[in-house]
């Protein structure tokens, strides 16, 4: 894992809450770097998400909102949050119902902006 | 349409061999009645196994029951015994649409506008498709596709179309250009959503929440996070919500990026109840 990603996941990581995060491939929803709580499957992470984003871009475009750049799914237990770091990455995060999304959103845009081109 | 199906059934009765079935069918469609005229259908397809027309209303039927790939088989099987069939085109292109397969659709369009270059309804759908399949730069299984004239008349009724449904939202901001309700087949039962353009584009938006909604539903299945509750989409212009309203249905709305996610949700939660409370009033 590179120091530059390591890091940004490591501070995403501190939010209250967080389960996990991971950089993920956008194309093909393959992990590239991941910090997880044990138990957190990386790979089913990465490919749902990265699945998930996709389908809503596919929409966003379809109504003219333009390129989306943040997702977030909440759910009963817990919720699912994605940044997107163009060109070709993912942050993706997965945490529990107690999280700041507000925070965790802020550091994952963050950590997508430093490695923007 | 009531004397219409009567005079219709007393038809067959009469004469069980005539043709009159698939008339018979495509009036039980349109009055929704989609399991007798499928049955219908099918009996006087067995009589008539190379009736063309009998087979493009067994397509409509399974489009209708949201069976596409049995009715992509039914409008193949009218291509085959008469090429160029400009129903069977369209209909094809509403399935591939629906598929995601924005290629194949746009392809069977072109065949019709080929045959027909003064095929207003088909350079509509063409043109949709293509705004549909360029609107992210993705790859191509975009979930986005037309309906054909006659199975999804909302899509050609452009601004019409949100008229015309039920005034689900009326006292929401935008009511029918940024809510919009469908249900779990995707087909659009309230509100609607307006293009950067004016043009109603609830039937593209439609097609592509079939799919957001059964990825979400798979994503917190696989991981263990439950039911999901809300989809928040960020982007350039506009945010999204996206959430469940009842057994099977599904509600968009659209804000401007001005308005903060969080008063977003607020909207959206209001259009949900509205919408749910509609819903169970409907027998939903």
């Amino acid at each position: 894992m590179s120091d530059e990603l390591g890091r940004a996941l490591d501070r995403i990581s501190r939010v209250r809450g967080m389960r996990g995060s991971m950089w993920v491939s956008a194309e093909d929803g393959i992990p590239v770097a991941q910090l997880l709580m044990e138990g957190v499957s990386g790979k089913a992470v990465a490919a749902l998400a990265a699945s998930l984003v996709r389908k809503i871009s596919g929409t966003a475009g379809a109504v003219g909102a333009g390129r989306v750049r943040f997702v977030q799914m909440e759910a009963a237990g817990g919720t699912l949050l994605a940044a997107l770091a163009p060109p070709d990455l993912l942050v993706v995060a997965l945490a529990d119902s107690r999280v700041n999304i507000g925070l965790a959103r802020i550091e994952m845009m963050r950590a997508a902006a430093a490695v923007a081109p | 349409m009531a004397e219409d199906i009567r005079s219709l059934t007393a038809a067959l009765a009469r004469d069980p061999s005539s043709l009159v079935y698939a008339e018979l069918a495509e009036a039980l469609r349109r009055r929704g009645q989609r399991d007798e005229a499928l049955r219908i259908a099918l009996h006087g397809l067995a009589r008539h196994p190379q009736h063309v027309h009998g087979h493009d209303v067994l397509a409509r039927i399974h489009a209708d029951l949201g069976d596409l790939d049995r009715a992509r088989l039914a409008w193949s099987k009218v291509l085959e015994l008469w090429p160029g069939h400009p129903g069977a085109l369209k209909g094809v292109a509403f399935v591939r649409f629906r598929q995601g397969d924005v290629v194949a659709a746009a392809a069977a369009l072109e065949q019709v506008l080929a045959l027909d270059p003064t095929d207003a309804a088909a350079r509509r759908a063409l043109e949709t498709v293509r705004r549909g399949a360029g609107a992210v730069g993705a790859p191509a299984a975009l979930p986005v596709a037309p309906a054909p004239a006659e199975a999804q008349p909302a899509l050609e009724a452009g601004e019409a179309g949100a008229q015309e449904r039920p005034a689900v939202f009326s006292g929401f901001d935008r009511a029918t250009a940024d809510i919009l309700l469908l249900d779990e087949r995707g087909l659009v039962l309230a509100g609607g959503l307006a293009g950067a353009d004016g043009a109603d584009v609830s039937e593209l938006a439609a097609a592509g929440l079939a799919g957001v909604s059964g990825e979400a539903k798979r994503t917190g299945e696989y991981l263990s996070l439950g039911a999901w509750r809300t989809l928040v989409a960020e982007a350039e212009t506009a945010n999204l919500v996206v959430a469940p309203a009842g057994e099977g249905a599904l509600l968009l709305v659209r804000r401007d990026r001005s308005m903060p996610v969080g008063l977003a949700l607020r909207f959206a939660e209001r259009a949900r109840g509205t919408a749910s409370a509609w819903l169970e009033g409907q027998g939903a």
